[in-house]
C-alpha cells in the first residue's frame, strides 16, 4: 500500500509541531494544510479544529507530528510522540523528520493503530499551497457542461484523485485568512501566516462595486422594460426589429450587461468565469468601438463616406441595367423567347429606375444619418459591424426584391409543369395516399392542360435564366452579410478573460498536474514536486466559449441545392432562438 | 421421369410380388394418404391432362383485313392533318376557308352522331347538348386567346428541331392510340396529348395567329372528335364504316400525292402492308402456335362480378 502525503512547500521551513490536514481514505492520500506549533494545550487544539471544521466544512484532523531541523532534544521525543498519538486518535499517525544535511529531504515513520510493525511505502509530494488554492482543476474526460446547474454536480461525479486534493485546499481559503497578526491561542504555519497581502485599490473597487451594480441593474431593467413594452412590439415594428441585425445585437448586449450587473454573487466557477468573460469582452468591444469613432470622425471622414455612397449605389444600378440589357438580347447564345424576355426585362428595369430615384431623393440626408448612426459605434465594435451589415442589406434591397420575383415565378412554373406533366401522361397526384395514381380526365381538361403544358415548357428557359442570374446575385450578398455576422459572433464569443488568465496566471486554470522527481536518496522516501499543468488555449476556448446567438447554415448542401432547383426561397443563415454554449 | 416410371413400375411389381397386401395398390394423385410410392412418383397417367392450343382462334383473312381498317384510319388521319398544315404553310389554303369547312363538317358530324343510334348513346351517357355547347365555347375561347402566344412560342428554336419533335409526337400518338385492343400500352390520354403537342409545335411555324388558331382547332377535330364518330359508326353500321374508311384513305393518298410523289408511294406501300401483308402473316403464324394448358394454369375469373358489387 502506497501512501501519498501532500506537503506544502511553505511549511518546510517551519518549526516542529503537529501536522493538521485531511486524510482521504479511498485514495490513501494525506493532504497537510497547516502545522500547529508547540507548545499547545490538546483541549484547545481540539476546539480549534472544531472551529476550522465549522468554518470550512472540511474534515480536518491531526494527522501526525513534524520535526523541524532545529529540534533540540531527540531522545525523549519518541515517548512524547507516542503520547501524542494516543491523545489525537487517528488510524495512521505520521511522523515526519526533516533531514539535517538537506532540509528538503524528510524521513518518515508511519504508525498504524494496532499494527505497529507494518512498513508502508510513502511518497512525499510537495505542492505550492497558494497556487493550488487558487487553481481550478478542469475535468477533461467529460463533455462541456450544458448548463450551469449541473456543472457542480458533474465535477463531483467525475472527480479525479487530484480534484479532491484541489478541492480540499480551495475550501480552506477562509482558514488561510487568519495570519500571525490575529489573536489566536495557538501558533500555526501556512502559506499566508506571515501576513496577508492586499491592495487598497482592489479593496476600494470591491466596496464600490456593490452600489454601482445596484444602480446599473436598476437602469438596465428600466431600459429592458421599455423595450419590451407593447408600443414597440406591434406587428410591423417587431418584424422590423427582428430583421435588423443592429437591434438584435443591441438586445444581446443588453442581456449580457444584465448578467454582469446582477447583485447576487456567482455560485460556482463557471458562472464567475462567464461574468468575467462578458465584462472583459464588453470593455474591449467598447474600447475598439471608441477607437473606430475617433478614427472615423477625424478629418470629416464621415462626409467623405456619405459622398462616396450615392455614386456607389448609382454604379451598382447601372451594372444591373447593363446585365438586364444583356439578358434581353441573346445571352451566351441561349434561345430565349423574345416576348417574355422583353416583358420581364422591362419590368425589372422599371424597378431599378424607381430605386435610383429613391436613392437620389434621400441623398441630402445621408450625411446626417450616417453621422448619427456612426455614434452608435460607441456601444461596441460589434454594434458597428451590425450597422454595416444593415446598411449593405438596405442598399441591396432591390436585388432581394428581384430574387423574390424571379424565384416565385420560377417556382410557380416548376409546380405547374410537374402537375401538367402528370396530366400529360394521364396520371394525377393522390393527396390522400401521397402517390401518383391514374386518372381519367375529360376532353376539355386534357385539351387545356396540354396547351398550357406546351406553353410553360417552351417558356421555361427564359424564366430559368432570369432566376439563375438573380439567385447568384442574392447569394453573393448573403455570403457577404454572413461573413460579417460570423465576425461579430467570433468577437462576442471569445473568452478574453480566460485567455488573459492563461497568459498571465497559467496556474489558475489547470488541466492536470505533472510531477518532477525532486530528490532520490537511497532509503528515503520518494520526493516529488507537483506542478500544475495549465489548460491549452484550444481547450480554454472550447470550454469557456460565451453563449452567442450564432448564425450557422440552416440546411445541408443537398437540401440547399434542392431548394434552389425547385425555386423555393432560400434564407441560408439561421439565428438560433435560444442560447447555446 | 423415366427413372420415376421405372421405379414406379418396380414398386408396383414389387407390390404384386409381396403377398403382404391383398391386392396391388393403385397410385392416387393425393398426398394426404400414406402410399407405398415416393412423394414425387407419377404413374403412366402423367401429363394426360395436358391440352394444346385449345384457345386458338381461327382467323379468316378478310375479317382480319376489315378489322385492320382501324389502324389504316388513324394513319390516314395523321396524313390528312399534316397535308392540310402543309397547304397552309405554303399558302395554298387560306385559314378562313379551312376553318369554315372544318366547322361545317364538325357540325354535320355532330348531328349525324345522334341520328345514327337515334339518341340511345346520348341518353346512356347523360351528356346534354348544353354541356356540349359549353365545351365548344371553352375550346374556342382558349385557343383564340392563346393563339398569339402559340405563334411566338418557338421562334428561336430551329425548324428541324420542331419537325423532329412533331414527328416523334405523332408517332407516339399512333403507338398509344386505343385501337380497341386490351393491352397495357394503350393510353388514350397520352395519345391525344401527344397529338395536341405536335399540333402546337407545327402551329407555331405558321405566319399568323389565325393560322395557329385554325391548326389547333383542326387538330382537335381530327384527333379527338373524328375517332369518336368512327367508333360509333363501326359499332352501329360496319359496312358504312368500311365505305367511309375507303373514301377517307383515298382522300389522304391524293393529298399526299399533291405534296410529293415519293411520299405517296411510300404511304401506299405502308397501307398495303398494314392492310394485306400483316393479316396474311398473322394467319400464317397461327400454325406454329404451341400453347399448352393444363390444371396448373392460373384461375381466371370469367364472370362479370359487377352484379355482386353494389
Amino acid at each position: 500500500m502506497v501512501i501519498k502525503i501532500f506537503f506544502p512547500s511553505c511549511c518546510s521551513e517551519a518549526e516542529s509541531g503537529l501536522l493538521i490536514g485531511r486524510w482521504i481514505p479511498e485514495q490513501n492520500a494525506a493532504v497537510i494544510l497547516a502545522i500547529f506549533h508547540y507548545p499547545f494545550i490538546p483541549g484547545q487544539v481540539k476546539q480549534c479544529l472544531e472551529q476550522i471544521r465549522a468554518l470550512t466544512n472540511v474534515e480536518v484532523s491531526v494527522l501526525g507530528s513534524w520535526n523541524g531541523y532545529d529540534s533540540r532534544a531527540k531522545e525523549d521525543l519518541s515517548q512524547f510522540l507516542e503520547d501524542l498519538s494516543s491523545i489525537f486518535p487517528h488510524d495512521l499517525w505520521f511522523q515526519l523528520t526533516q533531514g539535517k544535511e538537506r532540509k528538503s529531504v524528510f524521513d518518515y515513520h508511519v504508525v498504524q493503530k494496532g499494527n505497529k510493525n507494518n512498513k508502508k511505502n510513502v511518497i512525499l509530494i510537495y505542492y505550492d499551497q497558494r497556487k493550488v488554492m487558487l487553481s481550478k482543476l478542469h475535468p477533461l474526460d467529460i463533455t462541456i457542461p450544458e448548463d450551469d446547474d449541473h456543472a457542480g454536480v458533474m465535477s463531483e461525479v467525475f472527480a479525479s484523485d487530484f480534484a479532491t486534493v484541489f478541492d480540499t485546499v480551495a475550501k480552506c481559503e477562509s482558514f488561510f485568512v487568519i495570519d500571525k497578526y490575529d489573536e489566536t491561542v495557538i501558533k500555526f504555519t501556512h502559506w499566508q501566516s506571515e501576513g496577508r497581502e492586499a491592495s487598497v485599490v482592489v479593496e476600494l473597487v470591491k466596496q464600490a462595486s456593490v452600489p454601482v451594480c445596484v444602480i446599473f441593474s436598476f437602469l438596465l431593467s428600466f431600459i429592458s422594460s421599455v423595450c419590451k413594452s407593447r408600443v414597440l412590439n406591434m406587428w410591423p415594428l417587431c418584424f422590423l426589429w427582428s430583421k435588423l441585425s443592429t437591434c438584435v445585437q443591441l438586445a444581446h448586449r443588453l442581456d449580457h450587461l444584465q448578467t454582469i450587473t446582477t447583485t447576487t454573487k456567482a455560485q460556482n466557477h463557471m458562472e464567475f468565469m462567464r461574468k468575467a468573460n462578458l465584462f472583459v469582452s464588453f470593455l474591449i468591444d467598447v474600447a475598439l468601438g471608441l477607437l473606430l469613432i475617433s478614427w472615423l470622425y477625424q478629418k470629416n471622414r464621415i462626409g467623405q463616406l456619405a459622398d462616396a455612397l450615392v455614386p456607389v449605389a448609382d454604379h451598382v444600378a447601372k451594372e444591373l441595367q447593363e446585365l438586364l440589357e444583356w439578358l434581353m438580347g441573346a445571352p451566351a447564345g441561349l434561345k430565349m423567347n423574345k416576348a417574355l424576355d422583353e416583358v420581364l426585362g422591362r419590368f425589372f428595369l422599371y424597378h431599378i429606375h424607381l430605386w435610383i430615384s429613391y436613392i437620389h431623393l434621400t441623398s441630402p440626408f445621408i450625411e446626417m444619418i450616417l453621422w448619427y448612426v456612426g455614434l452608435a459605434a460607441c456601444l461596441g465594435l460589434t454594434v458597428a459591424l451590425s450597422v454595416v451589415s444593415d446598411i449593405i442589406a438596405l442598399l441591396t434591397f432591390h436585388i432581394y426584391c428581384f430574387y423574390v420575383y424571379g424565384a416565385r415565378l420560377y417556382c410557380l412554373k416548376i409546380y405547374g409543369l410537374s402537375s401538367l406533366w402528370r396530366l400529360f401522361r394521364g396520371k394525377k397526384w393522390n393527396v390522400l395516399r401521397q402517390r401518383v395514381d391514374s386518372c381519367s380526365y375529360d376532353l376539355d381538361q386534357l385539351f387545356i392542360g396540354t396547351l398550357l403544358f406546351t406553353i410553360l415548357l417552351f417558356l421555361l428557359p427564359t424564366t430559368a435564366l432570369y432566376y439563375l442570374v438573380f439567385t447568384l446575385l442574392r447569394l453573393v450578398v448573403v455570403v457577404v452579410q454572413g461573413l460579417i455576422h460570423l465576425l461579430v459572433d467570433f468577437i462576442s464569443s471569445l473568452p478574453l478573460y480566460a485567455l488573459g488568465l492563461r497568459l498571465c496566471r497559467p496556474y489558475r486554470l489547470a488541466a492536470g498536474v505533472k510531477f518532477k522527481v525532486f530528490q532520490t536518496v537511497a532509503d528515503k522516501p520518494l520526493h516529488l514536486l507537483m506542478q500544475i499543468n495549465p489548460l491549452t488555449y484550444g481547450m480554454i476556448i472550447r470550454y469557456y466559449r460565451l453563449p452567442t446567438y450564432s448564425c450557422y447554415p440552416k440546411d445541408s448542401w443537398t437540401t440547399l441545392c434542392q431548394k434552389l432547383f425547385l425555386g423555393e426561397l432560400v434564407y441560408p443563415w439561421k439565428h438560433k432562438t435560444e442560447k447555446q454554449d | 421421369m423415366r427413372a420415376a416410371l421405372e421405379q414406379g413400375g418396380a414398386a408396383v411389381s414389387g407390390c404384386r410380388a409381396s403377398e403382404n397386401r391383398p391386392r396391388p395398390r393403385r397410385w392416387k394423385k393425393v398426398l394426404y394418404e400414406r402410399q407405398p410410392f415416393p412423394d414425387n412418383f407419377v404413374d403412366g397417367s402423367f401429363l394426360e391432362e395436358l391440352r394444346k392450343n385449345i384457345y386458338v382462334r381461327q382467323y379468316r383473312f378478310w375479317t382480319v383485313v376489315c378489322e385492320s381498317s382501324v389502324v389504316i384510319h388513324q394513319l390516314s388521319s395523321v396524313c390528312v392533318f399534316v397535308v392540310l398544315w402543309w397547304y397552309m404553310d405554303q399558302s395554298h389554303l387560306s385559314p378562313h376557308r379551312l376553318f369554315t369547312y372544318s366547322l361545317l363538317l364538325s357540325l354535320f358530324g355532330y348531328l349525324t352522331f345522334d341520328v345514327i343510334d337515334s339518341g340511345a348513346g346520348r341518353n346512356l351517357s347523360g351528356r346534354t347538348r348544353w354541356a356540349d355547347l359549353k365545351s365548344t365555347v371553352v375550346f374556342v375561347t382558349f385557343t383564340y386567346g392563346f393563339a398569339p402566344i402559340l405563334k411566338t412560342l418557338t421562334e428561336s428554336i430551329s425548324t428541324d428541331t420542331i419537325y423532329a419533335m412533331s414527328v416523334f409526337m405523332l408517332l407516339g400518338h399512333l403507338i398509344f392510340f386505343d385501337y380497341g385492343a386490351n393491352a397495357a400500352i394503350v393510353s388514350s390520354t397520352l395519345s391525344l396529348n401527344m397529338a395536341i403537342f405536335a399540333s402546337v409545335c407545327l402551329a407555331s411555324r405558321l405566319p399568323s395567329s389565325l393560322h395557329a388558331f385554325v391548326t389547333v382547332t383542326l387538330a382537335i377535330e381530327v384527333f379527338a372528335l373524328w375517332p369518336m364518330f368512327q367508333k360509333k359508326l363501326k359499332a352501329i353500321t360496319p359496312r358504312c364504316y368500311l365505305v367511309v374508311t375507303l373514301i377517307f384513305t383515298l382522300a389522304a393518298m391524293l393529298g399526299v400525292l399533291t405534296v410529293s410523289l415519293t411520299g405517296a408511294v411510300l404511304f401506299a406501300l405502308l397501307l398495303l402492308a398494314v392492310a394485306l401483308l400483316c393479316p396474311h402473316y398473322l394467319i400464317k403464324l397461327q400454325s406454329s402456335k404451341d400453347n399448352i394448358h393444363g390444371p396448373w394454369d392460373e384461375a381466371e375469373i370469367k364472370e362479370d362480378l359487377s352484379r355482386f358489387l353494389g
